[in-house]
């Protein structure tokens, strides 16, 4: 591992931006992060709220036509080498907002997933993925921005 | 002060969202200042919004369910349990006491975590890390209690239409580790009150902000704690037929402030663990779920249920074909914020975001409808947003 990825590894910057699902996974993602049970802060991968000081994205919910702006702004205004990651059902496919309705078919009022705005590198499946699942998509997420030039 | 008589010149406007780091979900709050002191305030809720009750419409009244359980990610079971409680009043559908007990239980499980999760935002608000943290640990007990009944620690899935889901019967096992659970929480959230009621810091930046007399309550119709914490006694659970073998105590606070609003919230943790046990203990024999039922045609049900942050309502009509007809959804929090909006005017700007904290707010649920113009801000309406971004292929 060469000085950039070493030093890189050390401060592992989190932001989660929730662009209107139902809360549970949002809720989750800062359960896995913060709560003592399933503290990831102890492995120097911190929550920030601040994208330009982020590394890694988590997007969850579906995106709703009122964050599709401030979803896109978020992402330019994060500096590279970023990785994104969508957590929950809502932001990988839609869920059931977009694939389950009666007489008039996919739905329109929303814009999920996620992968249509902004590109998406880990998808974390789960309606609410359990916390474990959320770092195991982190951690994924890692190789891309320690490995970048 | 935002219309009469007296014209208010105002200094600044701070606005904040509907990303920021106080906020944990997307909404806007401007805050218009004169000298530091709130003069007006607004809230922008409608980032989230979802078109959710359209969804409904057409769908066979099962598939509803899954839906409804997704309205809020917070009060899962409060929603798909009210949504089975309309079908069930209006086609007269008879739930085994057993069930009723089961849904009770889970409902007072998930009352539990939604309170936690208010102290640890409220306390990440005034700066407290120690007591989010705690909280947080707190709560961890009761989601895997929720995950033992339903499966899921978010969404439980317990209530269908004419009792619960088989699999989440109560077992004679399961039964013993709720018990030895709640016992072990009690010991431990004591101490943690405790503290909280003691930390003379936390209780004087919480103590005389963010006043709503009763009359304020009643009159923008805040329930639940919140209108509890003004004082005004009421509570839907007290006239539900699930509730009547319960004994609890509906808490109720003078002091109408940010404090009480906190406190009233402690407390009724206590009220939660006492039905749980009287749930777990009396837990009548018998079958679990009723499936000799039939969707036909239903007028306009509306049911009424008491959720976490106040008074919920669901309605719908099934047409010829049991397939459903003009939901409709009245959640708490709409209400809660209007009052929120009339209690922090007047006090000193870095309160005005505790307030609006304090009444628990939850927005995924409440955002019905989108005002494109509300006379002082403008949104992107759909047409516009259209417009400039295209239709999504």
């Amino acid at each position: 591992m060469n000085l950039k990825a070493t030093s890189r590894k050390n401060a592992i910057h989190i932001m989660v931006a929730y662009t209107g699902g139902c809360n549970g996974c949002d809720i989750e993602i800062v359960n896995a992060v913060l709560s003592p049970r399933y503290d990831v802060e102890q492995y120097r991968v911190l929550l920030t709220w601040n994208p330009r000081e982020a590394d890694v994205l988590i997007v969850s919910g579906v995106v709703t036509w009122q964050m599709v702006e401030p979803l896109k702004k978020i992402y330019e205004s994060i500096p590279e080498p970023k990785g994104v990651v969508a957590v929950g059902a809502c932001a990988v496919n839609g869920n059931v907002y977009k694939n389950l309705v009666g007489d008039i078919g996919q739905n329109e009022e929303i814009w999920a997933p996620v992968e249509t705005v902004i590109p998406v590198d880990v998808k974390v499946p789960g309606c609410a993925p359990r916390p474990e699942d959320v770092i195991t998509g982190v951690v994924k997420a890692l190789p891309k921005i320690l490995e970048a030039p | 002060m935002a219309s009469g008589e007296k014209r208010v010149e105002i200094e600044k406007e701070l606005s904040f969202g509907p990303v920021h780091p106080a906020l944990i979900e997307p909404y806007r709050i401007r805050l218009f200042v004169n000298d530091e002191i709130v003069e007006d305030c607004e809230l922008n809720i409608n980032m989230a919004y979802r078109g959710i009750e359209k969804l409904f419409d057409g769908l066979p009244v099962e598939r509803a369910l899954l839906i409804a359980e997704r309205v809020c990610g917070i009060c899962s079971h409060v929603h798909a349990w009210n949504a089975v409680r309309v079908i069930e009043g209006g086609l007269s559908i008879v739930v085994p006491p057993r069930a009723n007990y089961i849904r009770v239980l889970t409902n007072e499980m998930q009352r539990i975590t939604s309170h936690l999760i208010l102290f640890g935002h409220a306390f990440e608000v005034v700066g407290h890390e120690t007591f989010a943290m705690r909280s947080f640990l707190l709560r961890e007990s009761f989601m895997d209690l929720i995950s033992y009944v339903g499966g899921n620690r978010v969404m439980p899935s317990v209530p269908i239409i004419g009792g619960v889901r088989p699999r989440a019967d109560l077992t004679e096992s399961l039964k013993r580790v709720i018990l030895e659970r709640v016992d072990e929480f009690e010991e431990k959230y004591k101490g943690y009150v405790t503290r909280i009621i003691e930390d003379p810091l936390v209780m004087s930046r919480l103590t005389g902000i963010g006043f709503l007399t009763k009359e304020d309550a009643v009159r923008f119709y805040a329930t639940g704690p919140t209108g509890r914490a003004s004082g005004w006694d009421y509570d839907v659970r007290t006239k539900m037929d699930e509730y009547k073998p319960f004994e609890f105590n509906v808490i109720t606070d003078e002091s109408c402030d940010t404090k009480a609003r906190i406190v009233v919230r402690a407390l009724e943790i206590f009220e939660s663990l006492k039905i749980i046990r009287q749930v777990v203990k009396s837990l009548p024999e018998g079958p679990v779920v009723n499936q000799s039922w039939k969707a036909e045609e239903m007028d306009f049900t509306t049911a009424y249920l008491e959720a976490y942050r106040g008074e919920l309502m669901h309605s719908y009509a099934l047409d010829s074909h049991g397939r459903i007809r003009n939901y409709k959804i009245r959640t708490p929090t709409p209400t809660n914020l209007a009052a929120m909006e009339h209690a922090c005017v007047g006090d000193h700007v870095t309160e005005a975001i505790l307030t609006i904290a304090s009444c628990d707010p939850c927005l995924t649920c409440c955002t019905r409808a989108e005002v494109v113009d509300s006379g002082r801000s403008r949104i992107l309406s759909d047409f516009e947003i259209v417009q400039k971004y295209g239709w999504r292929k």
